[in-house]
């Protein structure tokens, strides 16, 4: 008998040499430089759906990129074929429209204007008052005339989805996400950040605000199921002789916007309205954005001024802690 | 060793290794290691109070090894030890204090111990001290898990009595 | 002993627990270096106030490999092929007192003080 259990206890204790091999993977994260940025995402259970998630990535990349030639959007641009596939023509149509309701803040026709300036290819300059004037006339989203999947374009008219591409790739990653039964991740989207659910632990997922001046945050948002998406001229720009230029054009104008406004963060669920809204209230100013809030009420937004406040609409005010530097800042709520 | 005897820590030690699987599949809610219900204390508890030490401390060093199987850790089977032993220690002493009706005071303490026991242990291996900082909070849910086991344990006891 | 005496002792023993972990939990620190201890050998040290582009690496014992990530102001293990995964779990660190400990790697995230609040991920 005691032989006998001691034979059983040797066998046991080797038995534990083999048992480091159980995995359990709770997260997974995937970085992805795609859409001229770095994507990060963190899923928390079904890490499988990563590969499905990265080919969406891809896809949409390569039929809406102004830089993949042969993009659906490229080719329509070049004055090839009009009509678009369902998809694309879905999310240009969506767009035109947020066109139309912010009149004209949001003009997916800019592209001649980013190009003159060398947004797009970093080849910085200032075009002059002539070349601005000329250009102009080309960027206007009244232009195409758009019936079912086909957009007639005028002369000149070329299209850039940036402003919304990747608010849209955001709704269908979560939409992919919700499928397959995850419960809780948080895509970047190179600074467009889509969280599903609350994190892990329950709590809801505490995204930043970046501080337009400085290294560090202005604020800190606790979002459940929502997009946030932040625009501001320190994003991209470059100075000449002093003053500085961003990338944030106003349509109207052709010059960098100048509308009292360092960013804007707009959180909602529909991450392409959230994507559009933060660029046009960032052409629009503070003003007119509360005006967008107050008449159509699917959004909210943090709006940092160049005064140095901070304003936020009422949906915010209690998620909304404000850090740093803006610790101390004149916080106003915008009230319906 | 009688067939009986055999038998009977046979299949508390079966019970104990289910219910340490049990909790295993309940994911913590809590992201401090050392804080869980301990659900495995019940039969040690249980064991102690209904059969005797021997048994007891049988039961236990199985319950410990095949639960570093079922777990597939093998560095936990070392806080284990350490936890299993200090709890069985804190309840041997504290069997001839007890009444029946206080069962559950082994459990509280029964389960402070396991924990000072662990802690001990990670102290001793990863040469933190920060990880005193965890101490109140192990204190804190030890008493809290040891109070919900020992009550289930005394419930027990006082229903299937003493056995030979 | 008295029952009534136990529960007086327990009580007294619980309450002092409780005040310990909100002290714990509560304790404000200042600077922000975030020590990793592997068999509690400070194997690296990162001064997460000056990261600029966060960053991956991962750490690699004799008992298994932690994927640490390193972003400004926080530090977090995101993956490791532990058992438990509670490493995984605490999630980023980077204001709290507590840290990340993977006892089965025997490895031990510290902060040794901070400024900000924790943050998941950046607006810009």
């Amino acid at each position: 008998m005691k032989r006998g259990l001691a034979i059983c206890m040797g066998f046991l204790s080797l038995l534990l040499l083999f048992t480091g091999c159980r995995k359990k993977e709770v997260s997974k994260t995937a970085t992805i430089f795609a859409m001229d940025t770095v994507m990060e995402f963190t899923v928390y259970g079904n890490s499988e759906i990563m590969p499905q998630l990265e080919a969406t990535v891809r896809e949409m990349e390569n039929r809406l990129s102004v830089t993949v030639d042969g993009s659906e959007v490229a080719v329509w641009n070049r004055g090839g074929s009009e009509t678009f596939s369902p998809d694309t023509a879905d999310l240009v149509a969506r767009a035109l429209e947020y066109c139309r309701r912010t009149d004209g803040a949001l003009d997916i026709t800019v592209c001649p204007l980013m190009r003159a300036w060398g947004f797009t290819t970093e080849t910085y300059r200032v075009p002059s008052a002539e070349e601005l004037a000329e250009l102009l006339e080309k960027v206007d989203y009244r232009h195409i005339k758009a019936d079912g999947t086909t957009f007639c374009k005028s002369a000149g008219t070329e299209i850039d989805l940036g402003a919304v591409a990747k608010g849209e790739l955001g709704n269908r990653l979560i939409r992919m996400l919700r499928e397959s039964g995850v419960k809780s991740a948080l895509l970047n989207l190179g600074g467009n950040v889509v969280a599903l659910g609350n994190r892990p632990d329950g709590a809801a997922w505490r995204i930043a605000i970046e501080d337009p001046g400085k290294e560090g945050y202005a604020g800190v948002l606790q979002v459940t199921d929502s997009a946030v998406v932040t625009s501001g001229g320190y994003e991209r720009n470059f100075t000449q002789n002093g003053v500085v230029y961003h990338h944030l054009l106003d349509p109207k104008t052709g010059l960098p916007a100048s509308s009292g406004l360092l960013s804007v963060t707009v959180v909602g669920a529909d991450g392409m309205l959230c994507d559009a809204m933060s660029t046009a209230c960032f052409v629009m100013g503070l003003e007119k954005s509360i005006e967008q809030w107050k008449t159509y009420r699917d959004f909210e937004a943090v709006f940092l001024t160049e005064a140095g406040d901070i304003y936020l609409t009422e949906g915010l005010e209690s998620s909304f802690t404000a850090v740093d530097r803006y610790a101390d800042a004149k916080v106003t709520v915008i009230r319906a | 060793m009688k067939i009986r005897r055999l038998t009977l820590c046979a299949v508390l030690t079966a019970m104990a290794c289910t219910l340490f699987w049990i909790e295993l599949q309940i994911p913590s809610p809590i992201p401090i290691p050392g804080v869980k219900l301990g659900l495995a204390n019940l039969v040690t508890l249980f064991a102690m109070f209904a059969i005797g030490p021997v048994d007891t401390l049988l039961i236990l060093i199985l319950r410990i090894l095949l639960g570093g199987l079922i777990g597939g850790n093998p560095m936990a089977v070392a806080y284990s030890f350490a936890g299993g032993l200090l709890c069985y220690l804190i309840m041997l002493l504290l069997r001839r204090i007890l009444g029946g009706r206080q069962i559950w005071v082994a459990g509280v303490l029964g389960a402070v111990a396991h924990n000072l026991g662990q802690i001990s242990v990670a102290l001793v291996l990863t040469q933190t001290p920060q990880l005193l900082y965890y101490l109140p909070v192990l204190l804190v849910s030890g008493m809290l898990t040891g109070l919900f086991t020992g009550l289930i344990a005394q419930f027990c006891v006082l229903r299937i009595g003493w056995i030979k | 002993m008295k029952t009534k005496t136990w529960i007086i002792i327990l009580a007294g023993v619980f309450l002092l627990g409780l005040i310990g972990t909100l002290i714990v939990f509560f304790r404000p620190t200042e600077n922000k270096i975030a020590n990793l201890y592997v068999d509690g050998v400070c194997i690296r040290s990162i001064d997460l106030s000056s990261v600029t582009e966060p960053y991956e690496f991962t750490v690699e014992t004799d008992h298994g490999s932690n994927t640490v990530r390193v972003e400004q102001g926080r530090i977090a293990v995101i993956s490791a092929d532990c058992a438990d995964g509670t490493c995984i779990r605490t999630g980023w660190i980077g204001e709290r007192a507590n840290p990340i400990v993977c006892l089965p790697h025997r490895l031990v995230i510290r902060i040794e003080s901070d400024v900000v609040g924790d943050v998941d991920a950046v607006a810009r």
